[in-house]
């Protein structure tokens, strides 16, 4: 059994509350905000006035409640503003609101970073290891015979998000050099919508490999170690660059995205953002380019021309 | 020998316990199936509400997911009320899809993603019962999953059912440790009851032993059961049949010493008739001689007389002392002994102005096998007898001799008078000549008839129908393996 400290929140949860919302939306699908009441905000309310609002996506490590307590009374703090954190299941989800200009900033993933590029600012990005830089791992469980990526053809293969680098692209890309389709490729894909549950179809047997972010589980070595010593790493792609807190384009130059940008640069320099961080095992945050992001568009291109 | 025969030789003290205990078994056999019996119908039950609520919750949470097929989150939903319903310990949950295949199950491993359902789920109830597999402590359901009407999948799910199985053996455990106790203590309390009612049967028993091998002794007062009741009623039944017994043996004592009286009396009366008669004759021959003693022929003829007259009286004498001998009870029978008998009737004969037709074998045998004292003594009882039924002018006959080629002695004494009473015939014929003998009230025929039956003979009494009364004696002379001694 998956060790489930996050569940414990909730545990007190009857099954049929336990609805397809309340069980997928969250941080890395691994904890239920909607039917806490525990949880001091709302993850999905309606914007108030005068708030920011700061999109999350299921690349975030943490499936704690805590650091997402820290992390908002940070940033209110840092910008002396209402700060409100919007959470969806999927990258797109988050994506979408992040270029419609719903959300003032959101973590988004390098890969939706890439493609909505002309539309979106980077504001700041995690520097994890002395690296704004992460890898792609294919795991597989720790029992699989697998050597190379070829012995995971006729493998159910689970993916993280389809709007992933690490959780997708990387793998697309391997398929599309093999000019392969994951169906074919695979007996069986299958979107998870979290690295964490790729980590746990994996670990469980669902999945016989899966496509996971290589800081999510390098972190989730440490904090969740029996969950990950069930999972093995096949394969590590080249590294890309990590992904990043974006800004629609049209808040560039304001204050708003200043006073954001600052606020997560100096995280560092706060009793309580270094906890956020030292929760997220991250260093602290840098400004990026688009030339971090350069190795992601060339996947993005193989699997353009390829598959 | 049956078992039942081999179970009615067991003593009543281990028999009575032994089929209370066995009583026991088989109510508690009874018990027992009834009990587990409901007890199984209440954990099927149970079980199944469990399993229902179970699927209740699952199915909501599962529609969306399989209505999609989505593989991940019908395993995410499983995965995480595997903790959420831990009361209900589902050891395995499957969910099938549209066509049947696994869409993601509790573990992936044993049931991986898109196999077949495993076989141990394919004969699961379909009515959201649960099947029970009571040897792989294991509980199987099923609950089909249903979106507008249509069934989009199925969740399968087995159940640990060891904790029934564990109660269900403890409650038998119980249910045998309470009822071998009972049995036990029932089978006790059996023994003991038994033994108390038995203990006075015993001691009847053994004071009826003590007196068939000799004198019957009365139950002392100690003796009896503690309370007046059936046991105690019998008790002084056995102590007045004792007492009547004892009361019945002096007095035919008695009687027989007052018959050996009458029968001394009256040889004493016939002896001294029998030397009476003789002696008024030897009387008259002294007379004769001592007044013409000196005629040779009166003398001659005198003392012809006398030793004529003094002849007959030595051999009554000779004849009585040989049937009153002290140690007649172990003298063999000579068949010239019989011919006593003939002489020592002779009076009565004599007296009735009776003919006694007397026939038997010239030969002298000796039979070692037979008393010929007592035989002489019953012959004499029967003739004289006979002679008394003859009445005055009757006729008596006796005839001795031997049947069915010398083996068997057969004495038969005949008379002219108005036969044997039915009494008088039943102690000489009957099963139980001693209470005939009391309700003839004599014991002369009752001798006759001990006699013959210590001897192994039979009697025979024909008559009493106009012509001659007949009784006859058949003894066997190879009783007792004695041989016959032909003795000159």
């Amino acid at each position: 059994m998956i060790p489930a400290d996050t569940e414990d929140h909730c545990r007190h949860a009857r099954a049929g509350s336990l609805t397809r919302r309340s069980f997928t939306t969250g941080f890395l699908g691994g904890f239920v905000a909607a039917s806490c009441p525990a949880a001091s905000f709302e993850l999905s309310a309606p914007p108030r006035e005068g708030s920011i609002r700061v999109g999350l996506t299921p690349v975030f490590l943490s499936n704690d409640l805590e650091v997402l307590d820290e992390l908002q009374a940070y940033l209110a703090a840092a910008m002396k503003r209402d700060v409100q954190l919007v959470t969806q299941r999927t990258y797109q989800e988050v994506t979408a609101l992040l270029v419609s200009g719903n959300l003032h900033v959101a973590w988004i993933c390098g890969y939706p970073y890439m493609k909505f590029r002309n539309e979106l600012e980077l504001v700041a990005t995690p520097v994890w290891r002395g690296r704004p830089l992460y890898q792609s791992y294919l795991i597989v469980g720790s029992g699989s015979a697998a050597i190379t990526f070829d012995d995971c053809r006729g493998h159910v293969h689970a993916f993280s998000d389809p709007d992933s680098n690490s959780g997708y692209l990387v793998t697309k890309t391997y398929l599309a050099e093999r000019h392969v389709s994951e169906e074919r490729f695979f007996r069986k894909s299958l979107f998870t919508y979290g690295h964490r549950n790729v980590i746990r179809a994996v670990s469980s047997g669902l999945a016989d490999s899966g496509s996971v972010d290589g800081y999510v589980w390098e972190v989730m070595r440490e904090t969740e170690p029996d969950l990950v010593s069930r999972t093995r790493v096949l394969l590590k792609s080249a590294w890309h660059g990590f992904p990043p807190f974006a800004a629609p384009l049209r808040l560039k130059d304001t204050s708003v995205f200043r006073d954001i940008q600052t606020a997560l640069l100096s995280m560092n320099s706060d009793a309580v953002g270094r906890s956020v961080l030292g929760r997220l095992r991250l260093d602290g945050f840098s400004t990026t380019s688009d030339d971090s992001y350069q190795s992601i568009a060339a996947s993005m291109d193989i699997v353009r021309r390829l598959g | 020998m049956t078992v039942i025969e081999r179970l009615a030789g067991v003593p009543l003290t281990i028999r009575a316990p032994v089929m209370v205990a066995a009583l026991m078994v088989v109510i508690s056999v009874i018990i027992s199936e009834r009990v587990l019996t409901r007890l199984h119908e209440m954990q099927e039950q149970q079980l199944g509400n469990v399993v229902r609520t179970y699927f209740d919750g699952l199915s909501t949470a599962l529609i969306p997911p399989v209505l999609r097929q989505d593989v991940w989150e019908t395993f995410d939903v499983l995965d995480r009320t595997g903790s959420v319903f831990r009361s209900v310990a589902p050891l395995e949950t499957v969910v099938t899809g549209r066509d049947g295949r696994v869409l993601a199950a509790s573990d992936p491993r044993k049931v991986p993603v898109l196999s077949e359902l495993p076989p141990e789920y394919a004969s699961s109830r379909a009515d959201g019962g649960i099947q029970i597999d009571w040897d792989a402590h294991t509980g199987f359901g099923v609950r089909p999953l249903l979106y507008q009407q249509k069934t989009i999948g199925a969740i399968h799910a087995s159940f640990d059912i060891s904790h029934l199985i564990a109660e269900r053996r403890q409650v038998l455990n119980t249910l045998l440790a309470t009822n071998a106790a009972l049995a036990a203590v029932f089978a006790t309390a059996g023994y003991i009851l038994a033994r108390r009612m038995v203990e006075p049967i015993t001691t009847l028993a053994a004071h009826m032993r003590s007196g068939a091998a000799g004198t019957p002794r009365t139950i002392a007062p100690e003796e009896f059961p503690s309370r007046s009741g059936e046991f105690a009623d019998l008790f002084h039944g056995f102590n007045d049949l004792v007492e009547a017994e004892r009361q019945r043996t002096a007095l035919t004592q008695r009687l027989a010493e007052e018959e050996k009286l009458a029968s001394l009396g009256r040889l004493a009366s016939s002896m001294a008739h029998e030397i009476n008669n003789p002696l008024g004759g030897l009387l008259n021959s002294i007379d004769t001689l001592r007044r013409h003693g000196s005629n040779d022929a009166v003398r001659d003829t005198s003392l012809s007389l006398l030793e004529r007259g003094l002849g007959g009286i030595r051999d009554v004498v000779r004849a009585a002392l040989a049937t009153y001998r002290p140690d007649r009870g172990t003298q063999s029978l000579r068949l010239s002994d019989l011919e006593d008998v003939r002489l020592l009737a002779g009076p009565a004969i004599a007296s009735r102005n009776q003919t006694l037709d007397w026939s038997s074998i010239p030969t002298d045998v000796t039979i070692t096998s037979l008393p010929g004292p007592t035989i002489r003594q019953a012959l004499l009882n029967l003739v004289l007898n006979a002679s008394a039924a003859a009445g005055d002018r009757g006729s008596v006959a006796v005839r001795t001799g031997f049947e069915d080629g010398g083996s068997v002695l057969v004495v038969a004494v005949s008379d002219t008078g108005p036969g044997l009473g039915s009494a008088a015939a039943a102690v000489l014929t009957s099963q139980d000549p001693w209470s005939a003998a009391q309700a003839a009230g004599g014991l002369g025929l009752w001798m006759v008839r001990r006699m013959v039956d210590d001897v192994g003979g039979r009697v025979n009494v024909r008559g009493g129908d106009g012509s001659r009364t007949m009784i006859t004696l058949r003894l066997p002379l190879s009783n007792r393996g004695k041989d016959v001694d032909h003795a000159a």
